[in-house]
């Protein structure tokens, strides 16, 4: 096949594959943007320990989290996480016609393309886009570190924008990106490209998906409860030292895989639930899809959930750190003095906060690719169906209920194993016994070490524990966006379900 | 549609066993409910042909009582005759042989485009009037299967008709420009 | 009594017109066959008439109603209540089995679950397709398939059947035992049927024929009484 032919065929697609297009493009964008700014963190050099500086801290940056060499890695672990909900978006614009897509692949198998020519054929079309996504994106990293490099007047910056990542991790994050893409895309469409004639005819699926979800989430939560221990115990231990980040690597992605293949439990479940108990068309309907693919509610909630697990852990910690510093006020106070509230590891969970809200931002965004798709490949159907006069209203809500059904319980089951974890980490606070040296006079005779000492007591403050609340509005917080969330989604897909009810969609038998 | 070949359907109706005359007209036109109605003369006729050639036998004595009263019964050369009937293949159309194809042709030799296709349609409206009185006897509730085989091949037969007029009437002026050059 | 009329009625796709003036009588428990070829604008009319698509000009009336000019919500109401339409194939929810996508429109018309189940039942036997009521549309063959969905569109007992190439996907036995059935089902409870197909033989279960050529009205066939020489044209 000629180059030119390839590309001509690679054009060779509807609207929804411009949309695809442009969607992959997109999502590689924001991908490297999260990766190169990680990056970005983990370039900061750390200067070498001087007495003004001895505990190596950059000072050229506002933000803890950019100046202390022990919190870049946390920071750029959480940019890096920050690209799961979007490569979960780039999974679901993957999907974006798909059908219609599959449908043409097959149709260039039977007129004698091989499944190589085929799966060339994908992989242009994802790569070049991805690629064009990250060459945007890293264009736009250029020029924003330009921009936003304005120091401050005591010289300080707010973002580590006097760095740069190494020329080949540059060029990593741009090319790595779309061959992962692509790979990703390879793999997804080798059922077309080993048939002509496409997907085959799906057997029912009679049983719904076990309750083992179930394990995979106790497991998860296990682990992060035994954490605490296992540091306790081999503090010192070196040979142990791998077992915590296992546990802790371990143990989250049990845990989220848990909830998102739960979630497809929680879909057939409802499916069935409401199957028997509806009385009205829109249920049943929505019941039906629900039974029919309950994986579907797991791949459209995914990114969300994920989000959810972290931001519900995200909460539990900063419930730690109020009751923390709660206590600590409290400890101080009883010596006689008063520090007032310390805003540092708060502020820190701020930014935490923030990138959960980013989380769930782009995982409604993949939410809405999903559902739309989900319309858009049934309008033949649901054309058919106003067609026999059910009313688009009756359409509109067994949408509604196909979408809200499994999220409901999805979205507390999320935030409830995230506030597990976090609690697993964390359930209880405790202050030491503790002795200050307090001087009760006037700073002259404070400063005089001669008077000093006459005027100091030792004040000694008993050990102090305290459970950690659960943070239920916090968490109370993070259900209503997520729920507002799916609610703006399901608005979004009742615009294009009246557009996928045009009764045009009759034509294309 | 060729013809039907009479003394092989009256071999057999006798296969059963023996039978008067009016009773094989009466299972001839019960069996093939859309073919033409035998009439008695050509029964007695063919019957008289198939005991000259040895293929029946009169079965009953009562010879002198007319032939309405004498039952006729298959020799072992008539089941023979029968046996090689059925296991013959009927030559499937060897002649394009029909009054509706010859009818278009001389009316393009003798007439003009307009004339042939004034026949077209008109034979189109009768064969569809045809087509729909036959899918009406198969629709009706109280048809019986025999009656809904039949049907169907009439059906099949002026559905083929009617593909071919209706093709036809789309050819017509080439196809006279190709007769009158 | 004529109970659906269409007067004039045209319709474009974009620049290209599908129906350039049609005019057609339905009277009640009449079975009218709409033939011609491909692009002829044979579907068209008929979504038009079921009030599916608004003709451009032209007017569409129901027992003396206007309906062109009637709401989609309100033409909605019509079709689910008065009318029922059957395609070529792929109306049938494919998540929903044989018996729920029958009960459908029975269920949208407030009927209760259990009745609904049982006439989809009733249904189902009448076209011999009891045995899938529990099946999903992907497990049943063609045939299967279009019998459920002919039940679908009879069960609320229309007063009116729009059948657009009913047997297109069916192979000859089975299209005809299906559009048997639908015939003697249909004059039963006097329910009249717009049959759209390009095949004369399917054409021939109608009372009378409606030829459409290039968006107009051809010929229309009345039966027996079409002279035999001359003029149809």
């Amino acid at each position: 096949m000629r180059p030119t032919t390839l590309v001509r065929l690679a054009l060779a697609g509807t609207r929804t594959d411009t949309a695809r297009v442009a969607l992959t493009a997109l999502s590689a964008l924001l991908a490297a943007l999260a990766g190169l700014a990680a990056l970005t963190v983990l370039a900061i050099p750390t200067p070498a320990a001087t007495d003004e500086n001895p505990n190596r801290w950059s000072e050229q940056y506002h933000n803890a989290l950019l100046v202390e060499p022990g919190l870049r890695g946390g920071t750029a672990f959480a940019l890096l996480m920050l690209m799961i909900p979007v490569l979960a978006l780039a999974g679901q614009c993957a999907r974006l016609g798909a059908p219609a897509r599959d449908r043409r692949l097959a149709a260039l198998r039977l007129a004698g393309a091989t499944p190589g020519q085929v799966t060339r054929l994908v992989v242009l079309e994802t790569g070049v886009a991805a690629l064009l996504g990250t060459l945007v994106g890293l264009g736009a990293y250029l020029v924003g570190r330009d921009l936003l490099h304005r120091p401050d007047a005591r010289g300080q910056l707010a973002l580590p924008t006097d760095v740069l990542p190494s020329t080949g991790a540059l060029v990593g994050v741009v090319l790595g990106l779309p061959v992962v893409a692509a790979l990703a895309t390879a793999l997804m469409v080798r059922t077309v490209t080993t048939s002509p004639l496409g997907v085959s005819r799906k057997a029912a699926r009679e049983r719904g998906p076990g309750p083992w979800a179930g394990l995979l989430i106790g497991f998860g939560v296990a682990s992060f409860a035994v954490i605490r221990p296992v540091v306790h115990r081999f503090d010192d231990s070196e040979e142990l030292a791998w077992l915590v980040p296992l546990l802790f690597a371990v143990g989250a992605l049990a845990a989220m895989i848990g909830v998102v293949t739960g979630t497809g439990w929680i879909s057939y479940h409802c499916g069935r639930l409401l199957r028997r108990h509806a009385r009205r068309a829109p249920a049943l309907l929505a019941a039906g899809r629900l039974m029919a693919d309950p994986w579907a509610g797991s791949r459209t909630f995914a990114a969300l959930l994920a989000a959810l697990i972290f931001g519900g852990a995200a909460a539990a910690q900063r419930a730690y750190f109020a009751t923390k510093d709660q206590l600590e006020r409290e400890q101080s106070r009883l010596a006689g003095v008063d520090g007032g509230a310390n805003p540092f590891y708060l502020s820190t969970m701020d930014l935490v906060d923030g990138a959960v809200a980013v989380a769930i931002l782009i995982a409604t965004g993949g939410l809405i690719v999903a559902l739309v798709e989900g319309i858009v490949a049934r309008r033949r159907a649901y054309a058919a169906l106003v067609a026999t006069g059910v009313p688009r209203a009756a359409l509109s809500r067994s949408v509604a209920w196909q979408a809200l059904a499994p999220a409901v319980p999805a979205i507390l089951l999320a935030l409830t194993v995230g506030t597990l974890l976090g609690r697993g980490l964390v359930a209880e606070v405790s202050t030491g016994v503790s002795s200050t040296a307090i001087c009760e006079a006037t700073a002259a005779l404070c400063d005089d070490p001669a008077t000093r000492e006459q005027y100091t007591r030792i004040v000694h403050t008993p050990e102090m524990r305290r459970a950690v609340p659960v943070p239920l509005e916090h968490l109370a917080w993070l259900g209503a966006g997520a729920l507002a969330a799916v609610l703006v989604t399901v608005g979004v897909g009742l615009l294009f379900l009246r557009a996928s009810t045009a009764l045009d969609e009759l034509r294309t038998a | 549609m060729g013809e039907v070949s009479t003394p092989h359907v009256l071999l057999g109706l006798l296969a059963g066993g023996s039978r008067h005359g009016y009773e094989l007209k009466r299972a001839h036109d019960e069996r093939l409910p859309r073919a033409r109605p035998l009439a008695f003369g050509q029964v007695y006729a063919t019957l008289g042909r198939l005991e000259r050639d040895g293929l029946v036998a009169t079965a009953g004595q009562d010879r002198v009582a007319g032939p309405d009263r004498t039952a006729y019964a298959l020799t072992d050369q008539g089941r023979d005759t029968l046996d090689q009937w059925l296991s013959t293949v009927e030559p499937p159309m060897p002649y394009v042989a029909s009054t509706l194809f010859a009818k278009v042709v001389v009316a393009l030799l003798v007439a003009d485009v307009d004339r042939a296709r004034s026949y077209l349609i008109a034979q189109r409206a009768a064969h569809t009037a045809r087509l729909r009185e036959l899918t009406a006897v198969k629709t009706d509730p109280s048809a019986t299967l025999s009656d809904v085989v039949a049907a169907d091949f009439a059906i099949a037969h002026l559905d083929a008709d009617l593909r071919w007029l209706h093709a036809t009437l789309g050819r017509v002026a080439d196809w006279h420009r190709e007769v009158h050059p | 009594m004529t109970q659906l009329q269409a007067r004039g009625v045209v319709r474009a796709y974009g620049p290209t017109p599908a129906l350039r003036g049609v005019t057609l009588d339905l009277a009640e428990g009449e079975i009218v066959a709409v033939t011609g070829p491909s692009g002829c604008g044979k579907s068209t009319l008929l979504h038009c008439l079921a009030g599916i698509l608004r003709p451009d000009a032209g007017e569409v009336t129901w027992r003396g109603h206007r309906i062109d000019t009637w709401s989609e919500a309100a033409r909605s109401r019509l079709r689910r209540t008065e009318f029922g339409v059957l395609f070529q194939f792929g109306q049938l929810v494919a998540e929903l089995t044989a018996a729920e996508n029958v009960a459908l429109p029975l269920l949208l018309a407030g009927t209760g679950r259990r009745e609904a189940r049982t006439a989809a039942f009733t249904w189902l036997e009448r076209f011999g397709v009891a045995e899938v009521a529990d099946v999903r549309p992907g497990e049943m063959s063609g045939g299967q398939q279009q019998r459920c969905a002919t039940a679908r569109a009879l069960v609320t007992e229309p007063r009116v059947l729009f059948a657009d190439e009913p047997t297109g996907a069916l192979d000859t036995l089975t299209g005809e035992q299906v559009l048997t059935q639908l015939v003697r089902l249909a004059r039963e409870q006097r329910t009249a049927v717009v049959l759209v197909t390009h095949e004369p033989r399917i054409a021939a279960y109608a009372d009378r024929e409606i030829v459409l050529r290039d968006g107009l009205v051809d010929h229309t066939g009345l039966g027996l009484d079409v002279p035999l020489a001359g003029g149809a044209r």
